[in-house]
């Protein structure tokens, strides 16, 4: 079998078409992983400084009153992900700067593509782009003639007379082709991991991507060598091999992202909206003082510290009030988003899924993950920072409630020394150890597929196939 | 002499048509049989079933007394095969093409021992490190049967091997298979050119219809005679 491949070699690299495109690949993919390097510490850097500027505001903010300072609120910045330069996944259609401000959960805004329109179109150049589609396009061309041209030229029944057998033969031109897409996989990895961190989750998850894009090519090159081994002639092994690689890469994605839209509908924004509306105004309203609810939690309050009005609370009633509303509110966003949350966790389960059918959607969902930039990642994010926003309120809150005010007395001010008290917003994004669970199934679909394609040649091929 | 191929009563039909009827031939160690017929005569089906490509529908095949079918892996060590288009791989040299197909039989010849047996198939030393993209046919055929020698194969099945070639290079293979013959091979050559297999073979079948309508030996008769005994077969 090393002849074999040792062979295929040599031919390829005698092949001048096949040096130069690959001198094409290989800048393309160094310099696409470059620029995608700067372009990411770029952003990175930006959202940093804004992250630091909107932090700087806060820490010399003037005296003003806790409830003020919390509709002033703050802002978190999404910070990319190192491996965002790989693979952009959901970044660009996502915002990346989300408000936090007391009584609202607000949405996070600014997404690159709804700032770009060729990002809205054709999303950014990433290495993933040519790793998912124009490596595996050209593995194809270089496979699909693999057998059908000993076949065709008669070649074929020398070599298996001179004592390789069929299967061993397809399995050693689909390996030489395989290493040479592995090759370019390693090539691009390898420049990633110079020019980024050397941090060791960052190794963790490329390894998993190498694991992940190497399967598939595996996939892609036997099941075209196959196709070659297996049909007449060049011609029908093309056709079968690109009308598969047009199914798996453009028909079952969406026909399969449509269905699992509808098998798990996610409320429309309106609605969305308007459920948590009407059940927020179930709770207390912190600014209205006639409200039924906050007349119970008076009088618990007043029961509590014994005293007769809210004037002779040792605490600022209001800033009780305040917290009450925003706990209430926590929870009625926790119900909403929540169901939101499973909702999308479910549509990925089922995208997921259909890895049993389509090695490339399975390829998709490991890449992003692993790169840190998938809807899992991303909803990551949106809890911590709205945990985050529940600390910041609460500070205020309570600040305003306890810091030595009473209740009605809107001016009391507290000043900046506060405020540089209450802790920054920072975010780290979740280690790949905690989060592989959720792409062990991409990882078994694609060994599933390598598995299912090795047999298929090891049991469906024989010297007949050779006339 | 030892019969080392043996073809016995073989029938194969293609759906519902009879490519070979009933076909019985042998063939001795030194001995060159030349089947003889027109296209779709069912030589080709013939060589295929010695080859164990084809499995025949009733009768056997066998190479030095190992049946073809039931035991391809045995028998395909004792055949070489050249076929009427020996397509080398063209980015690489005579030698190395020598050298990939020998190291496929579990042989490693050293650059010398690849070139003597370029050099016994009438290759000149010039050509061995060159491109076979740049070769004739009649070169490519050289290396063919070099690959066969290489292999230490006894018996050689060749399908129309001078098809195509220039009178030159076709007399220089007719000298290379006689070499061989005396050397011990059995060799089948099917062709439909009557003058060269007359000027090659010791045996001639004519095959007509897939069944083997006249054999005789070379010495029994001239190219002359052997062309209107071929008409005669073809017409009737």
């Amino acid at each position: 079998m090393i002849n074999i491949i040792l062979n295929e070699w040599k031919m390829l690299v005698r092949n001048r078409v096949f040096i130069y495109l690959t001198i094409f690949f290989v800048l393309s993919l160094i310099l696409v992983v470059w620029m995608g390097i700067i372009q990411n510490s770029t952003q990175q850097e930006y959202r940093t400084n804004a992250q630091k500027h909107v932090r700087k505001q806060w820490d010399n903010l003037e005296a003003m009153n806790p409830h003020r300072a919390a509709h002033y609120g703050s802002y978190a910045f999404k910070p990319n992900n190192l491996l965002n330069s790989m693979d952009g996944g959901i970044n660009d259609i996502t915002g990346n700067v989300i408000q936090l401000e007391g009584h609202v959960q607000n949405e996070i805004v600014y997404s690159e593509a709804s700032q770009s329109l060729s990002i809205s179109k054709f999303g950014k150049l990433k290495s993933s782009l040519l790793l998912q589609y124009v490596i595996p396009l050209f593995l194809i061309f270089l496979a699909y003639g693999s057998i059908s041209n000993e076949k065709e030229t008669q070649r074929l029944k020398l070599l298996i007379f001179q004592g390789i057998s069929m299967t061993r033969l397809i399995f050693a031109k689909s390996l030489s082709i395989w290493i040479y897409g592995l090759s370019l996989l390693l090539i691009t990895i390898v420049f990633q991991s110079l020019l980024i961190s050397s941090d060791p989750e960052v190794f963790q998850r490329l390894a998993l991507l190498i694991l992940s894009y190497g399967s598939y090519y595996y996939i892609i090159t036997s099941l075209a060598t196959y196709f070659s081994a297996r049909l007449k002639n060049n011609t029908s092994a093309l056709s079968a091999i690109l009308a598969t690689w047009i199914l798996w890469t453009i028909f079952l994605p969406k026909i399969w992202g449509n269905a699992v839209e509808k098998i798990h509908p996610l409320p429309s924004r309106m609605a969305f909206k308007a459920a948590m509306k009407e059940e927020r105004s179930k709770g207390i309203d912190g600014h209205n003082p006639t409200d039924k609810r906050r007349e119970q939690l008076k009088n618990k309050y007043l029961t509590e510290y014994k005293v007769d009005s809210l004037q002779q609370l040792p605490i600022n009633f209001d800033g009780i009030v305040m917290q009450e509303d925003e706990e209430y509110g926590n929870l009625v966003w926790d119900k909403h988003f929540g169901n939101n949350y499973n909702i999308l966790q479910n549509q990925k389960g089922l995208y997921q899924v259909s890895g049993l059918l389509n090695p490339f959607a399975s390829l998709q969902s490991a890449s992003m993950g692993f790169c840190g930039t998938d809807m899992i990642h991303h909803l990551d994010f949106l809890k911590k920072a709205e945990d985050y926003r529940r600390v910041l309120i609460k500070a205020l809150n309570d600040k305003h409630a306890y810091g030595g005010s009473k209740t009605g007395d809107w001016g009391w001010k507290v000043d900046s020394t506060f405020f540089r008290s209450v802790q920054g917003f920072s975010y780290n994004a979740p280690k790949i150890n905690d989060q592989i669970g959720h792409y062990l199934i991409d990882i078994l679909f694609l060994l599933w597929w390598v598995l299912l394609i090795t047999f298929l040649i090891k049991l469906n091929t024989n010297k007949k196939i050779i006339l | 002499m030892k019969n080392v191929i043996s073809v016995q009563n073989i029938t194969k039909s293609f759906k519902g048509l009879t490519a070979i009827n009933e076909l019985s031939l042998e063939v001795s160690t030194g001995e060159i049989y030349g089947l003889l017929g027109s296209n779709g005569a069912g030589k080709s089906t013939t060589i295929n079933i010695l080859l164990g490509f084809l499995k025949p529908d009733s009768g056997n095949a066998s190479i030095n007394g190992i049946d073809t079918t039931s035991s391809f892996n045995d028998a395909r060590k004792h055949i070489g095969y050249i076929s009427e288009n020996v397509n080398l791989y063209p980015y690489l040299s005579g030698i190395e093409n020598l050298d990939y197909f020998s190291k496929l039989t579990g042989k490693n010849y050293s650059d010398k021992k690849l070139g003597e047996f370029l050099n016994k198939c009438g290759l000149d030393n010039s050509a061995h490190h060159r491109r076979t993209e740049t070769y004739s046919k009649g070169m490519r055929q050289k290396v063919g049967i070099a690959i066969a020698l290489a292999k230490e194969a006894k018996v050689y099945l060749l399908d129309e091997p001078a098809s195509g070639l220039d009178p030159l290079a076709s007399n220089e293979l007719s000298g290379l298979l006689r070499k061989l013959s005396s050397e011990g091979a059995a060799i089948l050559m099917a062709s439909h050119d009557i003058f060269r297999v007359r000027e090659t073979c010791n045996r001639i079948g004519i095959i007509k219809n897939g069944a083997l309508v006249k054999e005789m030996d070379t010495s029994e008769v001239s190219t002359n005679e052997l062309e209107n005994i071929y008409i005669e077969y073809m017409q009737n």
